[in-house]
């Protein structure tokens, strides 16, 4: 009996099989290249350093095993824990400002008319370069700028010392949470625009107020989209660069100060300064441990933002 | 999950980098171009369009056609610093480069992968009847830091640069200037009484400010004072009452006011600006200063230059930074290229450096440029002396430079600068194996 029910089993399968067995004879050339590339020009690269980071190395000399002894330095170099700090402040306090920022928009602009317009206004300071915001910063919160003239004008005479070093850190956070609002505003809109109306008619027919309609509605309904801005957001403060390059001393004249520094920035200088010898293995290892922190984070927050997804 | 890969990627977009620039900027066919002159590969620090770029491809062509050296020229800019390594791993390097001397030092010298070249002091300037080594005072190679091999020689210089007090002569203010530090502090007072600021500044411009403290250490202990401070593990030396004196000179003159005001939370070049305007009597810098506040001068400013007047130290150095020529030890083709620096050095092609480029050359007998003649004579009349005794680039920003910040916008006092400067110092060496 077992024997004549194998049979058709094994016959069945063959009989079946045709166009799934074309499929897995698809799947490799399909998936191939691009796996390939994905190896060749992500995966190899991160091998690299990480194999990197376990030398001391110059980048033109012979490399010098060095074991844990980078990562050592990184546990002990105050410049690096200040990096790690200021990316940390960008991603937790930038994120909830640019977040909360981008939503209060969203209400705002939902009902608006022009909308479309106000939202393009919004994204512009996403699409201009960084630089023109280290050099604008330059003229704008000068000590006789523009913006300390019209506080004056309103009678505060103790204008703050916007570009000191202390305030820096701060500057910074503020640049990047203005230029990147219009981006998340765009996309988080974007969801927002899907949500049927009559689920708002129905909820202020019910007597729900703005942040009830907002709380019970809004943030439910896109939440698939903010979990993806979320990620999106971790992922870039941790690259946060070019903006503390351009803040202080400018890169012309001066390394931007230490009290500035993202991972980023303490990746490039520990490789590219211009008057030490370049330190390649110090600058993977610390590469090494941005991409264990913003690996751990998304996990972390895919984590805490996984919801059962509301299905109309 | 882009972000890290980024980082990570970086590193490897050098050896991408390398690829791409075997591709254009390597040997290519070595047998057939060894006929007459030879060949050599040049990567330039200046791009196409800098004064300096247009005189040195002037003499190239020349060198060309009298020699008949083919010489491939890539005007890469100031990214050498981060292409010469991977190029040299990739054995690829070019046969030769400029640069400042401090980043050659870095790039290249320090990792003793810098050729020697000795040989090039040896050889004649061409059609001058004398050797490179006379023509280019000893004393500014001599100032460099050696190589692990003990050579210092691994740089032709062609520019000068130095750091120095500028100031407008045309000012009756400035009529005479103070010969010591006691006079400049005399004169500041003066000034601050005609609500005048002595000095501009541009606090984040820390590299600029720190040739202050950088001078007067120099001035109270003598030359290489600080190099033996910031070399020292512990962090000790700087307890010498000498170096807690000149930080506390410098304590003194910014608790003066006579800094211009609004420094603290300027960016660069506001201050700058402001003193070409004719809103503070002094600015130091580097001499690429004239150059860059032209523009922006007040009618009738007279750049001049003062040295960083002595203290009761009664020493006179001079800041030199140079800009010059030199060969990886992995190039193909280093004779050529070292021909080359010796035909760069002739008066009539160097010339250029000062009447086109608006430098000074390292030739006592190519007159400066008028604005700069002040600074050659400094620079021909003193020691020389690296600035800032060649510290390296990541104990600057670690260590030195965030104490120096407190002390220079007044949040700190010469006692914790040097609490700081010491503690953080500790923490350098053992951290920078």
């Amino acid at each position: 009996m077992t024997a004549t029910l194998s049979v058709p089993t094994r016959a069945r399968r063959a009989r079946v099989d045709p166009l799934e067995r074309q499929q897995r004879r698809l799947f490799w050339p399909f998936v191939g290249p691009a796996l390939a590339f994905y190896v060749i020009l992500f995966l190899a690269p991160i091998g690299y350093a990480a194999y990197t980071s376990l030398y001391k190395w110059d980048g033109m000399g012979a490399m010098q095993w060095k074991g844990l002894g980078n990562y050592e330095i990184l546990l002990n170099d105050p410049a690096f824990h200040t990096s790690v700090l200021n990316t940390l402040k960008i991603m937790v306090v930038g994120g909830a400002a640019t977040f909360v920022i981008s939503f209060a928009l969203t209400m705002a602009l939902r009902e608006m008319r022009g909308r479309m317009f106000a939202r393009s206004v919004l994204f512009f300071p996403n699409l201009v370069n960084a630089l023109v915001f280290g050099i604008a910063a330059g003229f704008i919160f000068a000590p006789q700028g523009p913006v300390n003239q019209l506080l004056r004008l309103f009678g505060v005479e103790a204008v703050p010392k916007w570009l000191s070093v202390d305030n820096l850190p701060a500057m910074i956070i503020a640049t990047i949470v203005w230029t990147s609002t219009g981006y998340y505003t765009t996309i988080i809109m974007a969801a927002v625009d899907q949500i049927p109306r009559y689920l708002y008619e129905a909820a202020e027919l019910e007597g729900a107020n703005a942040w009830q309609r907002f709380r019970h509605v809004t943030l439910p309904m896109s939440w698939d989209v903010v979990t993806v801005c979320a990620v999106l957001w971790t992922v870039s403060s941790v690259k946060v660069f070019e903006i503390v390059m351009l803040f202080g001393g400018g890169s012309i004249v001066a390394n931007a100060p230490v009290e500035t520094w993202t991972t980023a920035m303490y990746v490039y200088l520990s490789a590219f300064s211009a008057t030490s010898v370049p330190k390649f293995g110090l600058a993977a290892a610390a590469a090494m441990v941005s991409l264990v922190m913003v690996g751990v984070f998304v996990v972390v927050l895919r984590r805490i933002m996984r919801r059962d997804r509301v299905v109309l | 999950m882009r972000a890290p890969k980024g980082t990570a990627r970086f590193l490897a977009a050098g050896v991408v980098a390398t690829l791409a620039l075997t591709a254009c900027g390597g040997g290519g066919d070595k047998g057939a171009t060894e006929e007459k002159g030879g060949q050599f590969t040049y990567w330039s620090m200046w791009k196409e369009t800098e004064p300096q770029a247009k005189v040195i491809k002037a003499a190239i062509d020349k060198f060309q056609a009298e020699t008949g050296t083919k010489v491939t020229v890539e005007w890469q800019g100031r990214d050498i610093k981060t292409k010469i390594g991977p190029a040299i791993a990739a054995n690829k390097a070019p046969d030769l480069i400029d640069q400042g001397a401090d980043q050659i030092f870095t790039s290249l010298a320090a990792t003793g992968q810098a050729a020697d070249l000795s040989s090039v002091y040896d050889m004649e300037v061409p059609g001058e009847g004398k050797k490179v080594a006379d023509v280019l005072p000893s004393k500014y190679v001599d100032a460099l830091p050696k190589d692990p091999e003990g050579v210092n020689r691994y740089l032709v210089p062609y520019e000068l640069v130095s750091a120095a007090f500028y100031y407008n002569g045309a000012d009756p203010d400035l009529k005479t200037v103070p010969q010591t530090w006691d006079e400049f502090i005399k004169l500041c007072d003066t000034l601050k009484a005609k609500d005048k600021a002595c000095v501009a500044s541009d606090g984040d411009n820390s590299w600029t400010n720190e040739l202050l403290l950088d001078y007067l250490i120099v001035r109270d202990n003598g030359a290489g004072a600080l190099g033996k401070a910031v070399a020292d593990k512990t962090g000790a030396a700087w307890d010498q009452p000498g170096l807690k004196e000149s930080v506390k000179r410098v304590e003194d003159f910014v608790k003066g006011g006579y800094i211009l005001k609004g420094y603290d939370a300027s960016k660069y070049p506001a201050q700058q600006t402001n003193w070409a305007q004719g809103k503070a009597a002094f600015h130091i810098d580097g001499s690429w200063v004239p150059s860059e506040a032209q523009a922006n001068l007040a009618d009738g400013f007279q750049v001049k230059a003062m040295p960083v007047p002595p203290t009761k130290g009664g020493n006179t150095e001079a800041d030199l930074v140079m800009f010059g020529f030199a060969v990886p030890k992995k190039a193909k083709n280093p004779e050529p290229a070292k021909k080359f620096m010796a035909y760069f050095l002739k008066k009539d092609l160097l010339s250029g450096i000062s009447t086109e480029a608006k430098n000074i050359t390292p030739r006592a007998d190519i007159p400066a440029p008028a604005e700069l003649a002040d600074v050659q004579k400094m620079l021909a009349d003193n020691p020389s002396r690296i600035i800032l005794d060649n510290a390296p680039g990541d104990y600057m920003d670690k260590v030195f430079t965030p104490a120096f910040n407190d002390l220079w916008l007044g949040k700190a006092t010469a006692d914790q600068f040097v609490a700081k400067v010491k503690e953080a110092q500790v923490t350098y060496w053992k951290t920078a194996g």
